[in-house]
């Protein structure tokens, strides 16, 4: 037993000396408290790629108020606990902007360590109000656009471009960003004319089958011209897998967790199928910087980006840097004031608004992919008519 | 009448595959007393067999192109192998350990493999269409239902026969069924115990190789987590049977399977997402009113 | 026949040497003054009194529980409902009583009734559950860390759902969590010296013939059932504080094998071996992850790819137990007996 307790004492003692590096004075540092293994990291590491793109970009021109940007990472292991750790680690290396894991969850510990120090923390794409202002504290921002602007989106698109006129709500209740993305579809669907909700019904990401959801969809007396399809990868795959197997030929319409081709070899013939971006990863973009973007991120990478959920870690150093110009310091109530003055901001991927109440977007342009015969386009361009109320948001 | 059957073949199918992930386990248990956590992990890992490792989002798929009839040998013996293999290296050294001790064993194996999945994979779920044709629906009285899920239904009886004839008729059967009945005794009796394991892990493998092979076909997805809910309730279905007892783990995991579309069925909206809370009452309820299962193995009687 | 010391005394050394090593460890964050390593030992101190109220119920009764992460969610929320800014409250969680809403407690009030609440729920689920043993008792905890985990990610007004709930005041110094861990440590100790304690013990090993002495077991598992419930329920409401945020998966099925592999890898049917798995486990992952980042040896950087620890500590994990079925302690309690340390075994002398 001794042997036991002098080694554990030996080990801390090993920890504790290796201590943390500390940054130049002169150089501004951002910290990413991000997932760089586990579950989350799939999802991090493409986004904060394209942030290191901007920086690199920022750099090369000159820097930030004069000075270079450096980074610094620290792995969350996509854990809530060494989440937390993570943030502190980063706020001790010197970050004056801590980057935080797209989710809003896995992300949350990091932004409240950020938020208790006083320093501006950035979601790389989460897309729950709670990620900002409602959920962490005034210093804190997201990159992405709402959930519930894409099923807005989705509806208000769908009924005045496919005359879609009875909808079927089917949602997956693993995540809030499912649930949001149905929040958005329901505060739109009243809104239109004529418009008609024939059925809803929920499942389990994790369900290896929803059959039993197929047959009440199949039962009703009248197939519905649209599913607004609430989920996210990977059941959403098997969901639309079981949907078309049985038979249901309705369009689909779906929130940004389903961008990408990736995952369309499982479904080779499908069609129908209606996914919101923020830019195009299929190269068709109708702005050919985001093409460009496009391979710039593949000379960086090695790959082409594989979801638009690349682009929000793009725009966050972008909008992040401007305010910090804007101000002239990094300090962070300065920044946050002129991050907040910026309305409908021209960025590559869409205009970014932020306020004093809403560090989010409640509206945004969307690019609107189709999937024909297991192919994905664009094929238009849809901003919903007015923005999504922050009230309504916060009741759900 | 046309819905009716339509959730009679949802609730089958369903049942089917805990079935089968359930008699896997128990089969384990009977012969070693070990629930073997990792059961679900060799489920994940056979699925990713199918694939090349790489960690580009997009699947390479590599094995998965073979033609069904060198496809499904090459995966079930991927589903053996590792099953047999995590006998020889680790559980082959717990034989007197006492079952938590194994459990956690099985469970830090299972760690293992789940991890190293994911650093050859990386978490992103990747997307395969495996026998496309099967996602065809076919018309039986009206109803149209996924091929898919009369195959898997019928595969499981077909699995199931082969087994209890394996079982019943042949002489590591017998040797397979002493052993689960009373190990030492078995034993003493001459019964080669090593090997007798061995092949039942090599079984357990193979079963575990089959879900994968209907799961993906069906969802299209292979993911390093979808080996794990089924596990979990192939577990309690063998508990609910009757640890050990093979008729029992069948007939558990086709009551669970029903009870789950049922609920998703009955259920009004609003509670509906409630749906597992009262699976897992119902199963609570089941072990009060049933402590050693709905089949008790004489093997397990206790005395107090 | 000599003078025996009573059990209190013979037995005092090992609470006391493990209690030394928990503040040991606060003395070190203490001495270090770095955030994240504060981080890493409340961590550490918050696994400690999980793993210490795990051990009272599947040490003492040998019944293995898949459930008690449940008292976890339990406590952690009923201390984010306590000590949530009112305002806050009533935006996330808008289906609480009033008065609920309207509280705002310390979070050592909150700790302090998160813990209640789950040792009052266990003793209402305990009645029911405790009267089945072996592993149809385990399948249940585990059904009912379902249910509790199901009815938490769908409860929209009172839990808020899957969302995380946030506002909860953030405490990030360590004394208090050291302190839980050693009020933990206390609390199973004196349980497992106690009547009760014995008798259950005694169960574990011998069911026929305790009953037969006239042991309730039923009742004894179930005093042992609540007061490990509102250990874990304590541990579920520190987390809560430590981190800030709370969502139902956290307390699921991951949290559940971290617990109980910590037991189990430090000797089950000990209290020594429920903090020294801890210890140990926590040391050995803060090593790895160490040489996930880098570690400088004799001039060059030595690394790790990221990833690798988890599936280094599933194999020291399989490692250990094949070299220790009964885990590092071997299922013995620490004592002072003069300098070496020695150990008893726990079957004999508690």
């Amino acid at each position: 037993m001794k042997k036991l307790l002098t080694g554990f004492a030996g080990a801390t003692v090993i920890m504790a000396a290796l201590g943390v590096g500390i940054a130049k004075a002169d150089d501004i540092v951002v910290g990413f408290a991000t997932a760089s293994s586990g579950f989350m990291q799939a999802y991090d590491k493409p986004a904060q790629d394209a942030a290191m793109i901007r920086i690199d970009e920022i750099n090369k021109a000159g820097g930030l108020l004069g000075k270079q940007i450096k980074t610094v990472a620290a792995d969350t292991k996509t854990d809530r606990a060494e989440g937390a750790k993570a943030g502190l680690e980063v706020i001790d290396k010197g970050a004056s902007l801590v980057v935080v894991s797209c989710d809003y969850d896995f992300g949350a510990p990091a932004a409240l360590a950020a938020e208790a120090a006083g320093k501006v923390s950035f979601f790389l794409c989460a897309e729950s109000i709670k990620a900002g202002i409602q959920g962490v504290g005034p210093h804190s921002f997201s990159a992405s656009v709402l959930a519930a602007v894409q099923g807005a989106t989705m509806a208000e698109w769908s009924y005045n471009k496919k005359k879609a006129r009875t909808f079927y709500r089917l949602l997956d209740t693993w995540t809030e960003y499912n649930k949001g993305i149905c929040d958005g579809f329901d505060w739109m669907l009243p809104k239109l004319k004529d418009a008609k909700l024939l059925g809803q019904d929920t499942f389990k990401n994790e369900d290896t089958s929803i059959a039993a959801q197929i047959t009440r969809i199949k039962s009703l007396p009248q197939q519905p011209d649209a599913i607004m399809l609430c989920s996210m990868m990977p059941g959403v795959v098997s969901a639309v897998k079981q949907i078309r197997a049985a038979g249901i030929k309705s369009m689909i319409l779906n929130g940004s967790g389903v961008s990408g081709g990736y995952w369309l070899n499982a479904t080779p013939d499908l069609s129908d199928f209606y996914v919101p971006d923020q830019g195009s990863v299929y190269g068709d973009d109708p702005n050919s910087a985001v093409n460009d973007f496009n391979k710039k991120y593949k000379a960086a990478t090695g790959g082409e980006p594989s979801s638009q959920y690349v682009y929000p870690g793009y725009v966050m150093i972008d909008v992040w840097a401007k305010a910090v110009e804007r101000a002239k310091s990094t300090d962070a109530d300065a920044v946050v004031k002129e991050l907040e003055k910026m309305k409908d901001e021209k960025t590559l991927f869409g205009p970014r608004t932020f306020t004093s109440t809403l560090h989010h977007q409640n509206r945004g342009r969307y690019l609107i992919t189709e999937v024909k015969n297991g192919k994905p386009g664009v094929v238009d361009e849809w901003t919903i008519s007015e923005a999504i109320p922050v009230e309504y948001l916060m009741k759900k | 009448m046309t819905a009716l059957l339509q959730i009679l073949f949802d609730a089958l199918s369903l049942g089917s595959l805990y079935a089968l992930a359930a008699i896997g386990i128990a089969l384990i248990f009977g012969v070693m007393r070990l629930v073997n956590f990792a059961h679900g992990d060799y489920i994940s890992f056979c699925v990713f067999a199918l694939l090349w490792p790489s960690i580009e989002a997009t699947a390479f798929v590599f094995a998965g192109q073979l033609p069904p009839y060198l496809l499904i040998p090459v995966i079930l013996t991927v589903g053996a192998c590792l099953s047999m293999l995590s006998e020889i290296l680790v559980f082959r050294r717990f034989r007197n350990a006492n079952p938590a001790t194994m459990m956690i064993a099985s469970f830090a194996l299972g760690f293992v493999i789940k991890y190293t999945l994911l650093m050859l994979f990386s978490s992103r779920p990747k997307s395969i269409d495996l026998w496309p044709s099967l996602s065809l629906p076919v018309e039986i009285f009206d109803a149209r239902i996924p091929l898919l899920q009369v195959i898997t239904i019928v595969i499981t009886i077909v699995i199931l026969i082969a087994l209890v004839a394996f079982l019943k008729r042949t002489r590591f059967g017998l040797e397979m069924r002493a052993a689960a009945e009373n190990f030492t005794m078995a034993r003493m009796l001459g019964v080669r115990a090593n090997a007798v394991i061995l092949l039942a892990f090599a079984i357990s493998g193979m079963l575990a190789a089959s879900i994968g092979l209907i799961l993906v076909t069906q969802t299209g997805t292979v993911d390093i987590q979808m080996g794990s809910s089924v596990m979990l309730v192939a577990f309690i279905a063998t508990v609910i049977g009757g640890l050990g007892s093979l008729p029992g783990a069948v007939v558990a995991g086709f009551l669970i399977g029903g009870v789950s579309v049922l609920m998703q069925v009955i259920l009004p909206f609003d509670i509906r997402p409630f749906r597992d809370a009262f699976v897992y009452g119902a199963v609570i309820a089941v072990l009060i009113w049933r402590p050693n299962g709905l089949f008790m193995p004489r093997s397990a009687k206790q005395r107090v | 026949m000599t003078h025996r010391p009573s059990i209190f005394l013979r037995s005092l050394s090992t609470p006391l040497i493990l209690i030394l090593v928990l503040v040991a460890f606060l003395a070190l964050a203490t001495f270090m003054n770095s955030g994240p390593f504060n981080q890493v030992v409340i961590d550490g101190l918050v696994k400690v009194t999980l793993v210490v109220g795990l051990y009272v119920f599947i040490g003492n009764s040998g019944v293995l529980s898949f459930g008690h992460i449940g008292f976890t969610c339990l406590g952690a929320y009923a201390t984010a409902w306590l000590t949530i800014p009112p305002l806050m409250k009533k935006m996330a969680l808008p289906g609480l009583p009033e008065f609920i809403l309207e509280a705002k407690l310390p979070y050592g009030l909150g700790i302090g009734f998160g813990a209640l609440f789950a040792g009052a729920f266990a003793l209402v689920v305990g009645k029911i559950l405790m009267r089945l043993s072996g592993i149809a008792a385990s399948i249940a905890t585990f059904a009912m860390l379902a249910v509790i985990n199901t009815v938490y990610s769908n409860w929209e007004r009172v839990t808020g759902a899957t969302s995380s709930v946030v506002g909860i005041p953030i405490v990030r110094v360590v004394w208090p969590y050291c302190l839980a861990a050693v009020v933990s440590i206390v609390i199973a100790h004196l349980y497992a010296i106690s009547r009760s304690g014995l008798a259950l013990r005694a169960a574990r090993d011998e069911a026929i013939a305790a009953s037969a002495s006239g042991v309730d077991i039923g009742r004894e598992r179930l005093i042992a059932f609540v007061i490990s419930a509102v250990i874990t329920g304590m541990g579920g409401a520190l987390s809560a504080h430590s981190v800030g945020v709370v969502t139902p998966d956290t307390f699921y099925l991951n949290l559940t094998f971290i617990c109980l592999s910590m037991l189990v890898v430090g000797g089950m049917n000990s209290l020594s071996g429920a903090v020294m798995g801890v210890v140990v486990l926590s040391v050995i992952i803060q090593v790895l992850r160490q040489f996930e980042k880098g570690v400088s040896l004799g001039g060059t950087v030595v690394s790790i790819p990221n990833g690798l620890q988890e599936i280094a500590i599933g194999i020291v994990m399989v490692v250990i137990l094949i070299a220790r079925p009964t885990g590092l302690t071997r299922n013995q309690e620490i004592v002072w007996q003069g300098w070496p340390f020695k150990r008893v075994s726990a079957a004999t002398e508690p």
